[in-house]
């Protein structure tokens, strides 16, 4: 019977392609809206992530008490063989070993004495590596605004204000002055290959961003590092598989690790991402849930509508003695299907317009002129697992208890008056 | 138009179910879209209600070295208190306070800390400042954030010690006494900042008389511009909060889009079988001599009718909602003290009579012209096959 | 004979504790000299420890070299009254010290630049008043009691246990305004080298940090040597 109906509808397009049309959009709304409430209210979060956070970060436990003050001579060492043993233990993870510093920029002028001075951050991550994630990550070269991408030993990325206010340009030298991880006194020679602009004020105050092999020459860290970042492959931020992945790393200690023992923090434990990460989701579920319900009635209604296009066929079906059960139970398989069909079309639809959210985003960055926060200036939708399934909870369920509801009717219809409700 | 709506009303009504469902679906729609925008208002309002009460008053001065975010900058941003506002900080309508930069040492380690002098008994700010007048013997009283308290693991009755140096670089130390923990949603008045009293570090630094920032409470007073001081107003003080909402308001439109969108799927669907099945009503309306227009316009009115039913249905069930949100308002279901912004644990929405009228507005003109587009198709009808309820 | 010199003042002065502090420092100060030493820094994951020779002329002027380990050798700093530059070899940069970088530790240590740039004499600072006597280590000591009378000074009561024989301190408090003990310097292996003691060890603490403070020796140490004037100019970093 199935075979039948199925070609029934394929044939007799009046009978499903509005139908299918209607779920079809209504599924792909509802898949579009979730992920770009995920994305939008995970954009700050994923910006944290990338940036400083990691959706993991493994550091000494003297390190992540006074993180803020990146202590880093708490930093962790013998990095190698710790972030092959990550990378065994969590293959869903890309880790990748960071240093974040501070110190003093120093310009020289033609004798190589003090031209300008300023207070600097600096981050240390795999930079010279073409393959390596972090350029990818931290998107240096799209936010590249003169110069190039650093390509060889000592180049690095300095912050297009910063850059400004040091009076540099790409090729140029700066000194960097700054404490080892020993706390000896280092001073440093960069050459500036391009600068960047991060969009955010938090980030574009002052920073040299320096490939981390450099940064541990110049800091006395072989093989050492602050701290090795970890991030989903899957690309976004998931809080229960992380906080997991952080109680199994930290169980043997028990979170009472000595000064110089690596613990792992999630992004939600680590300063104050927890509330942030929390409220994302309660406003992400909150607001899907009336999406799922609203859509739900549409898709219900559209069962309705659908029971109404047929009354008068369903009438000849049953004058010509089709028994009304029977006629019951292809209506509902029939919107079985097109439910499902609905349900795929409209998924593939709202994947791919929340695909284009993804990778396009909204830009927002003209009404966010001279920002001091740290937002994201593109707004983007974010595609995660439940997209794939979330839609055919209205599309399939609804467009068949619609097409249920609408069919009880089928049994109230008296045999004697079908004729005459065929006449009129 | 009477007749018209009238008959649109009985159409309605009497598709039961199928109308009631799309009405429902419509007025989710008005009342997420003015609750979510009423949340936003009353954020942005909180935001700035909080900042005035326990940072920024109603606009302040500031020394012109001082630099929030540069630490440096405190060691030489301080100067006397201009004569010209004597007279209001006497009347209490003006506050001073003075900034220094020192350590502190929570359990032997060090950690930088922003050491602020306020008149303990100062009205303008919300914070417990009378807690200063406490009498310690052998340290000084001060009064500190729960964000800060967390930090340096100390809680009320504890002492902690803190180093500075005087205005001649001397440097000093003393303990502190924690007199009161407040919590406050504003985060620049709780991180990494400790409260003394004025007095107290006035004479710590040896800058008797001298401040960093003055507050005021009074906006309406015009005020001469004082030399080595730059007026930082409410605006320009609680413009990061209006970033905020922007992009907030920018997110959420879309949200509203993607809602409308989807209660206006229902209304078309509707729509277009009401004119697939009402072929032979159409047809009648024509010969009994209405215009093919006046037609296009019965079905849109009908159409149009949905918004008009949802937003009554929306009053009947959304206005006690509304109402009760905005007295017990909305608590979010995580811990907000530690939020990176001025956002409080509890969200009170506001909402204006301009967004009430200009959610409804809106929805009721995209639901005409969803109901409208459809009924095109009835201009382009044969009124006698129409009639015969011959499919066209 | 520099012994009985000290012993004819102390019985001629009594215990004048001004006199006191100006025997102190005419021990522990010369016209010039030129000393090595080591510094030791107790870091979290070692133990580190620097030598360098250190070229001196009074108060003000002071040339030192970096010799060990191999990350800070060849590095200079040069004192001039109140100015500071470092050159480092690596860049060949010649960077002057200023601001708030001053307030920097030194190599890592409880020292900062600043605790090195104060250029003027503990007699020009501080008027000592005589607070009793202790035995420490063995050796019978006064206990100076010196208090600022400038207002520009970074500490500002000073507390100095002072060998009744040698004249020399064997430990030393630092106090803020309000009487907080803020560093605490403690001096052993008093020497007797050309004719002066002189302390070969010194233990630098801040007492509020936890931590086990800064070690520095003196390795060898020459007094009123003939000192290049090149030494103490900027060129000579470079060289």
């Amino acid at each position: 019977m199935i075979k039948f109906l199925l070609i029934g509808l394929i044939r007799d397009k009046s009978r499903s392609r509005i139908p299918v049309i209607v779920v079809s959009i209504g599924v792909a709304l509802t898949v579009l809206m979730h992920a770009y409430i995920t994305g939008f209210m995970g954009d700050i979060i994923e910006i944290n992530a990338r940036v400083t956070h990691g959706h993991l970060k493994v550091m000494t436990a003297g390190y992540s008490e006074n993180m803020q003050q990146m202590p880093n001579d708490l930093a962790l060492t013998d990095v190698s063989s710790l972030t092959e043993e990550l990378r065994q233990k969590y293959a869903g993870v890309e880790w990748s070993p960071r240093i974040q510093f501070a110190g003093i920029a120093d310009v020289p002028d033609e004798n190589g004495e003090t031209r300008t001075q300023g207070p600097a951050m600096g981050l240390g991550l795999d930079l010279l590596d073409p393959q390596s994630p972090e350029r990818e990550r931290m998107n240096l070269e799209g936010s590249l605004v003169r110069g190039s991408m650093p390509g060889k030993a000592n180049e690095v990325l300095l912050i297009e204000l910063f850059s400004r206010k040091l009076d540099v340009n790409p090729g140029d030298r700066i000194t960097f002055i700054g404490s080892t991880m020993y706390g000896s006194m280092t001073i440093h020679d960069f050459t500036v290959s391009g600068t960047v602009s991060m969009g955010q004020e938090a980030l574009d105050r002052g920073m040299i961003i320096a490939d981390i092999g450099d940064v541990r020459i110049a800091l006395d860290m072989e093989n050492a590092a602050g701290e090795i970042l970890g991030f989903f492959r899957e690309g976004f931020y998931d809080d229960e598989i992380a906080m997991e992945n952080a109680a199994a790393f930290n169980g043997a200690d028990g979170g009472n690790a000595k000064d110089l023992a690596p613990v792992m923090k999630s992004l939600s434990q680590q300063g104050t991402m927890g509330s942030y990460v929390g409220m994302t989701k309660s406003w992400s579920a909150m607001i899907s849930m009336v999406f799922i319900i609203a859509m739900s009635l549409v898709l219900w209604n559209a069962g309705l509508l659908g029971g109404m296009r047929r009354y008068g066929e369903v009438g000849i079906r049953l004058a010509m003695g089709e028994d009304k059960g029977h006629t019951y139970r292809s209506m509902i398989y029939e919107a079985v299907m097109i439910g499902l069909a609905g349900s795929v079309v409209g998924t593939v639809i709202g994947l791919f317009l929340a695909w284009l959210l993804q990778k396009y985003g909204i830009d927002i960055s003209g009404i966010m002129q001279g920002s001091a926060l740290m937002m994201p200036t593109v707004i983007r939708a974010n595609i995660n697992p439940v997209d794939y399934y979330l839609g055919f909870i209205p599309g399939l369920i609804s467009t068949v208890v619609g097409t249920m509801l609408s069919g009880i009717g089928i049994y109230k219809r008296q045999t004697a008056r079908l004729f005459k409700e065929l006449e009129a | 138009m009477k007749l018209a709506i009238k008959m649109a009303y009985r159409n309605l009504v009497g598709a039961g179910l199928r109308t009631w469902l799309n009405v429902i679906v419509l007025s989710f729609s008005f009342l997420v879209i003015i609750w979510m925008k009423g949340i936003i208002t009353g954020w942005n309002h909180q935001a700035k209600v909080d900042m005035t009460n326990w940072e920024i008053g109603e606009g302040q001065y500031w020394q012109e070295g001082y630099d929030p975010h540069d630490p440096f900058t405190f060691t030489d941003s301080h100067a006397p208190v201009p004569e010209e506002f004597l007279g209001e900080i006497e009347r209490g309508d003006m506050e001073p306070s003075l900034i220094a930069q020192g350590t502190i040492y929570p359990q032997g380690r060090l950690q930088s800390v922003m050491i602020r002098g306020i008149d303990p008994k100062q009205t303008i700010f919300m914070l417990p400042s009378y807690k200063l007048d406490t009498l310690v013997t052998g340290a000084i009283p001060s009064i500190i954030g729960s964000g800060m308290a967390k930090n340096l693991k100390v809680n009320v009755g504890d002492r902690v010690m803190v180093q500075w140096r005087d205005a001649d670089g001397t440097f000093d130390a003393s303990e502190i006494f924690i007199t009161e923990i407040f919590t406050v949603s504003v985060p620049a008045v709780d991180q990494g900042q400790i409260y003394l009293s004025l007095d107290t570090l006035r004479s710590m630094l040896g800058l008797e008389g001298e401040a960093t920032t003055l507050t005021y409470n009074n906006s309406e007073v015009t005020r001469p511009a004082v030399e080595g001081w730059v007026h930082k107003s409410k605006t320009e003080l609680t413009s990061a909060v209006d970033e905020l909402i922007k992009v907030k308001t920018a997110g959420t439109s879309i949200l509203y889009i993607i809602l409308i969108t989807l209660a206006m799927l229902a209304i078309f669907d509707t729509q277009v079988l009401s004119i697939f099945r009402r072929q032979k009503e159409i047809g009648t309306y024509i010969a009994l001599g209405y215009t093919r227009r006046q037609v296009v316009g019965l079905f849109t009115v009908e159409g149009t009718m949905y918004a008009v039913l949802a937003a009554l249905l929306s009053a009947a069930y959304g206005l006690p909602f509304l109402a009760w949100q905005a007295k017990v308002g909305w608590t979010m279901p995580v811990d907000a003290s530690e939020f990176g912004m001025a956002i409080a644990q509890t969200l009170y929405p506001v909402y204006s009579a301009g967004l009430v009228i200009g959610t409804v507005l809106i929805i009721t003109t995209v639901t005409a012209l969803v109901s409208y587009w459809p009924s095109r198709r009835i201009a382009k009808m044969n009124p006698t096959e129409a009639l015969r309820g011959k499919i066209q | 004979m520099l012994a009985a010199a000290a012993m004819l003042t102390l019985q001629i002065q009594g215990q004048d504790p001004d006199d006191i502090l100006k025997r102190v420092e005419r021990n522990m100060s010369s016209e010039n000299r030129v000393f090595e030493s080591t510094m030791t820094i107790n870091g979290a994951h070692r133990s580190r420890t620097i030598t360098s020779r250190t070229y001196a002329e009074g108060y003000t002027k002071s040339f030192t070299e970096y010799l060990s380990p191999a990350r800070e050798q060849g590095t200079k700093m040069l004192k001039l009254g109140n100015q500071l530059w470092i050159y480092s070899p690596s860049t060949d940069r010649i960077i002057q010290i200023s601001g708030h970088m001053l307030r920097q530790s030194v190599m890592g240590s409880d020292l900062s630049y600043e605790d090195m740039m104060d250029d003027r004499k503990l007699t020009e600072l501080y008027t000592a008043a005589l607070g009793g006597d202790e035995v420490i280590g063995g050796r019978k000591t006064w206990i100076l009691d010196l208090t600022a009378k400038v207002s520009d000074v970074s500490y500002h009561s000073m507390k100095m246990w002072v060998d009744t024989e040698r004249y020399v301190p064997l430990k030393e408090e630092l106090f803020g305004s309000s009487g907080q003990l803020l560093k605490r310097t403690t001096f052993e292996e008093v020497e007797q080298i050309a004719g002066r003691w002189f302390p070969m060890k010194l233990t630098y603490k801040d007492v509020l940090k936890s931590g086990d403070g800064t070690e520095f020796t003196i390795t060898s140490v020459q007094f009123n040597q003939k000192i290049p004037d090149y030494i103490f100019t900027k060129a000579a970093l470079k060289q």
